[in-house]
């Protein structure tokens, strides 16, 4: 079917997000004629579906997973490809009262086993009752739900065989569960957020009326994954709720193809795009400077930037790189935000560009507050630079609390927490995640590190241990797990971490305590160690064998991270830029 | 319809300027374990792949290539399918 994608200019007022449910702000979208367009890795228009359309199938899919049995509330798991499909069954359970959980792709090369394995954690802890991939997915979700009592594990062509009972449609109410996101826990020991419709309802108001002010003539563009917040939220959400046309490229293939998120911007006059910094980045490494000229960037007004700390220098190179094609630089929006919250927290002031806090690094460091420090004076050894995320969504709230929870003056450094219309209600079936997290006073514990200032908030480092790289969060734990299962390692005797490298970049380490003394033992539990962190995360990490007894422990017994790492730094000389001469111990060694 | 072999043959070209010093390539050498490929050369020889045969991996079948050997075997099939 050949089609055109859906304008962008649309033939109804121009609302921002002021319905009670997505069910709502999906009837009022389909009036129009705007919609989801989506293409393929070499720019071709590979499906349009208008909103009238999508509320059509939408309805019709929510009378088909009644006719299954499903009950109000159940959860329907859904492989989160970038397809008509999945706006479909998303849109089928908000108006069938169901509860939609996204399921990520996480699909390496020789990672089938350790996909499934996370697919199964994942169904197992939403106890979904139906579940849902395209074809091309469909072996690992089959496989993953193998057991598992769900109803119906299919494709779409098997939900359609279904029967299409003549139901009255109940949607879901503002204050039910509008979906589960399970972007924000680890993936050995999953945490499903639970966003009511009236708390998605706040947030989605406050990011197209307040942060991006949505305006008519806005088209979005979007490569972010369907399961991950931004992607959803801001991407699939956002857009139907202030009924404008996106425009959509798959992950993979922006990964493999960057220009072509340059493109569809250029090509269809897109205004809004967000990445996370590593997604600028890879354009201006990737993009040959040869055909910038071919882009017209000039049109796009929002460049948001989020979901990492954010450093000045990657989105500078990129408005350098594509300043012939137009860009802007004061299209750049940093903004901080988080599952927990929906997706937004704060944005900085639109049309500003990136504002960047010169600190004093040994005031940082050794005292957590953040002086204000002249940019020039040597910079990276005795100056940070951190960017402004700005200022809270109205009627949200931001502080930084000290770890007795007392809130903290403006420039010190402490934990960043929310309160507002958009936090979650919990994590799902855990009760005592929860409890960590939200506190009795209504406040949510980011556990991301940050100060304030007047001019607005500042994250110094994101989840103390959480390691992310190219735009991926990984949990130690998770890597530390994986050493532990293996015949060689006891609980107990790994830990994991990043350091950055004094040549640029960032490493993830993990050290192994290990009684082994053959070498080439030693060795077969390295390069297993490295295969399975690949298969299972996708990164290449540093893995050391250390003897027994040397990793170093807090008070209470448990490893300590933080020291583990300070002493390797030390130990292996990164901590002294510019006389690196250590290359690794007498331990066996890879990178 | 190409061969399995010289399909084969063609790969290598891509992996050789991406491998290790000292690093011979057999059809069962382990890609990320021995041959040490990380996710950025991944999308890289990916990208290679389909522009030198004209073609689309689709991400799923990755889960289940581990060496040259399976690499080859699914582009032959890729390539059979047109």
């Amino acid at each position: 079917m050949i089609r055109t994608a859906t304008p962008t200019i649309n033939n109804r007022p121009l609302r921002c997000a002021d319905f009670p449910t997505l069910a709502q702000a999906l009837d009022y979208a389909a009036q129009g004629v705007t919609g989801y367009n989506f293409y393929d890795g070499r720019g071709r228009l590979q499906a349009a579906l208008p909103y009238a359309e999508l509320r059509q199938r939408a309805r019709a899919t929510a009378k088909r997973l009644h006719g299954l049995g499903l009950k109000g509330g159940e959860r329907v798991a859904l492989i989160a490809e970038t397809c008509p499909e999945f706006m479909e069954f998303f849109y089928a359970c908000q108006y069938g009262g169901f509860v939609p959980v996204p399921l990520p792709i996480t699909i390496n090369l020789g990672s089938r086993g350790s996909y499934i394995e996370r697919l199964r954690r994942l169904l197992h802890s939403c106890s979904a009752t139906a579940a849902m991939a395209p074809a091309e997915f469909l072996s690992f979700l089959q496989e993953a739900a193998a057991g598992l009592k769900l109803r119906l594990v299919g494709s779409p062509a098997d939900f359609y065989a279904l029967e299409e009972p003549a139901v009255e449609l109940e949607p879901s109410g503002p204050d039910e569960i509008a979906y589960l996101q399970y972007t924000s826990g680890s993936t050995r020991f999953p945490r499903g957020v639970v966003i009511t419709q009236q708390a998605v309802m706040a947030n989605l108001a406050g990011i197209v009326g307040s942060g991006l002010a949505v305006r008519s003539g806005d088209r979005c563009v979007s490569w972010l994954p369907f399961y991950h917040d931004m992607g959803l939220v801001g991407f699939v959400l956002g857009p139907l709720a202030s009924q404008l046309s996106v425009d959509y490229l798959g992950t993979r293939d922006f990964a493999m193809r960057p220009r072509q998120w340059l493109a569809l911007l250029s090509n269809n006059r897109g205004t809004i795009a967000f990445a996370p910094p590593f997604g600028y980045d890879i354009c201006a490494r990737r993009v040959h400077r040869a055909e910038i000229n071919r882009y017209d960037l000039s049109s796009w007004r929002v460049a948001g930037v989020g979901a990492e700390t954010i450093h000045a220098e990657t989105l500078a190179r990129f408005a350098d790189f594509m300043a012939p094609a137009g860009f802007d630089r004061h299209a750049f929006l940093p903004c901080y935000g988080l599952a927990e919250s929906s997706l937004a927290v704060t944005f900085a002031a639109l049309d500003q560009g990136m504002s960047v806090d010169h600190v004093d690094r040994r005031a940082l460091e050794s005292r957590m507050t953040a002086s204000a420090t002249a940019a020039t004076s040597g910079h990276g050894e005795r100056v940070r630079a951190f960017v402004n995320c700005g200022r809270p969504l109205p009627g949200h709230e931001v502080i930084v609390r000290d770890a007795d929870y007392r809130a903290l003056p403006y420039r010190h450094v402490g934990i960043v927490s929310v309160r507002g219309p958009s936090l979650m209600s919990g994590y799902f079936q855990d009760a005592a995640s929860t409890r960590d997290a939200l506190g009795p006073d209504g406040w949510l514990d980011t556990g991301d590190l940050g100060y304030l200032t007047e001019a607005g908030l500042f994250i110094t480092g994101r989840c103390k241990d959480l390691i992310i790289v190219n735009g991926r969060n990984i949990w130690p734990q998770d890597m530390e797990r994986l050493a532990e299962e293996q015949p060689e390692v006891r609980v107990g005797d790994v830990t994991a971490f990043v350091a950055p490298h004094p040549k640029g970049g960032e490493v993830v380490v993990m050290l192994v305590q290990c009684r082994l003394t053959e070498n080439e033992r030693r060795a077969d539990l390295v390069n297993r160690l490295q295969r399975m962190t690949y298969s299972e995360f996708g990164i290449k990490c540093r893995i050391e064998l250390v003897p027994p007894k040397t990793l170093p422990r807090t008070s209470s017994g448990k490893l300590s991270r933080s020291e583990a790492r300070r002493r390797f730094i030390q130990r292996v000389g990164w901590n002294q830029p510019n006389e690196i001469t250590a290359e690794a111990p007498k331990a066996a060694v890879s990178s | 319809m190409a061969e399995y072999r010289q399909i084969l043959d063609r790969l290598y070209t891509h992996l050789r300027p991406m491998a290790p010093q000292g690093m011979t390539l057999e059809e069962d050498t382990d890609l990320i374990s021995e041959f040490g490929l990380d996710s950025v050369n991944v999308m890289d020889l990916l990208l290679e792949v389909e522009e030198d045969f004209d073609i689309s991996v689709p991400l799923n079948l990755l889960a289940d290539i581990r060496t040259p050997k399976d690499l080859a075997c699914a582009i032959t099939r890729l390539l059979e399918a047109g």
